[in-house]
């Protein structure tokens, strides 16, 4: 169960991401996926690394209900981690603003299309009649 | 050839690099052996080609065969030789047949981890890969810009490296000055132009060489160099090679220019820019927009993308196809986004007909 009065933080070093135009990329370097949000989505998640709770954006949010999920879902694909011992911020005006104007919930797409191959040990992951980079199906 | 000493390097003992099996705690180590090796090998021995690269004078030392045919024939020569001062760099290429070269060895049985791998070499100035099936090694050391290439055998290199030799060196050597080689397509005109970005099979090559066979330029179909100083996007010419897979060739109808060729390790076509008179602007092409092709419209068309669009485009494979580590590469490419507009580019199936959309595209692009 996440604490939703807690702050928040992008979950170590493995995790990178930015912003374009209002829209967040994420890419987990660990495994290789990318991750795009709704215009929700990425509202919450600017207001999550920022350090806002998920309960104070919740109330702020044109989707409040879907928060909570959401951010459980940050959390269990490895995106985010609790901070509890950080004193959650207040969000600011853009912040409130983009949760406030977001049309779609707070939803993500999941690109994987690399992730095999990011992951995959060139030398003992491989098919041995084609090698790197045949991926060895599981 | 002065070897770099950091004092984190492990001793080198020749005896053990001769019988044992490389882990991640001796990469490093068996790394600086080998560079030891490359410099003492006999000038004799080798042929020394001089290549002029953007930014990057090369010197690649080289047993002659195939690879060197390579060198001699892959690089678009730099147009712009007077501008600014450019790095050099020494690869040196050996096998076992060239002076007292040894076997290369092999990895043990842990994890192969690239990207950890090459964590752990910069943390001694070097970077590193392995093609594991041929123990085809490459090291190369950013401090004094030499680097060396082992193989077990004169032709025992992959498929791919005679397309673009050395390429793994050009991208160490180009994201040390904060330049990047680039998984991308270009096409332009009067020295302005258009990067087009997308995953294999989305129809980068044949966008390109629709454009090249219509009076378009280019700085390349598959790998270029893209250089975000002085705040704006320009992209160099480095490879001549083009490709195109056979209904492609068919449909720009290649075999009237090339007549009949094998297929190359994809399946696909592969000749040089000079085989179709390709014009190359040597001097790069200043990039005004990213274009995201995708194959399968009735009618070529172009529509405005978002930002967030043309990363996803563009990010994953470039980040992915070069060895090293790779949040730089995703934070290079987030910059280059973040610079230009970006569009999709809806394929259709004349390529006379999407020539003539770029040119108009790029003829609004420039007013």
């Amino acid at each position: 169960m996440n604490n939703l009065n807690s702050a928040y933080a992008v979950a170590g070093s493995d995790v990178a991401f930015e912003v374009f135009d209002g829209d967040v990329i994420v890419l987990d370097m660990g495994n290789g996926k990318y991750y795009s949000f709704s215009n929700g989505g990425s509202a919450v998640w600017v207001a999550l690394v920022a350090g806002v709770a998920p309960s104070d954006i919740a109330n702020h949010s044109a989707h409040g209900e879907a928060v909570p999920g959401f951010v459980k879902q940050l959390h269990d694909l490895g995106l985010i981690e609790a901070r509890p011992s950080l004193l959650p911020v207040a969000a600011d005006s853009d912040q409130i603003a983009a949760l406030a104007a977001a049309n779609e919930a707070p939803d993500l797409r999941i690109f994987d299309d690399m992730a095999d191959l990011f992951l995959a040990d060139p030398i003992h992951d491989v098919e041995e009649p084609q090698g790197w980079p045949v991926v060895k199906q599981a | 050839m002065a070897r770099r000493e950091t004092g984190l390097v492990p001793t080198t003992n020749t005896t053990m690099w001769r019988t044992e099996a490389i882990t991640t705690a001796t990469i490093a180590g068996y790394g600086r052996h080998l560079l030891d090796v490359a410099s003492a090998t006999p000038e004799h021995l080798l042929a020394t080609i001089d290549v002029a690269l953007p930014h990057l004078d090369l010197r690649v030392r080289v047993p002659e065969g195939t690879l060197a045919d390579a060198v001699r024939t892959a690089f678009v020569p730099w147009g712009d030789k007077a501008s600014k001062p450019s790095r050099r760099a020494e690869i040196t290429v050996l096998d076992p047949t060239v002076g007292d070269t040894p076997d290369p060895l092999g990895w043990g049985s842990a994890p192969y981890v690239p990207h950890e791998i090459s964590r752990s070499l910069s943390q001694v100035g070097l970077q590193g890969s392995l093609f594991h099936d041929l123990r085809f090694w490459q090291f190369h050391d950013l401090a004094t810009g030499q680097g060396v290439q082992l193989m077990a055998g004169p032709d025992s290199f992959p498929p791919w490296e005679p397309g673009a030799p050395l390429r793994a060196f050009l991208h160490w050597e180009y994201a040390a000055q904060g330049r990047r080689m680039t998984h991308a397509g270009t096409l332009g005109r009067e020295g302005r132009g258009v990067l087009l970005a997308g995953a294999g099979g989305s129809g980068k090559s044949g966008t390109v060489l629709a454009g090249l066979l219509h009076g378009l330029s280019s700085v390349g179909d598959d790998y270029v160099l893209v250089d975000l100083s002085e705040n704006r996007v320009c992209a160099f010419p480095i490879f001549t090679t083009l490709k195109q897979d056979e209904r492609g060739a068919r449909r720009l109808h290649l075999d009237r220019l090339l007549g009949s060729r094998e297929l190359n390790w994809q399946g696909k076509v592969q000749f040089r820019t000079s085989d179709i008179e390709a014009d190359i602007a040597r001097d790069g092409l200043s990039i005004g927009a990213i274009l995201l092709p995708k194959v399968g419209a009735d009618a070529t068309s172009v529509h405005v993308a978002s930002r967030s669009e043309a990363m996803l485009g563009l990010a994953p494979s470039a980040v992915y196809q070069m060895p090293g580590e790779r949040e730089s590469g995703f934070r290079f490419f987030s910059r280059l986004v973040s610079m230009l507009p970006a569009y999709r580019l809806e394929l259709g199936p004349d390529p006379e007909e999407i020539a003539a959309v770029l040119w108009q595209f790029m003829d609004e692009l420039a007013s």
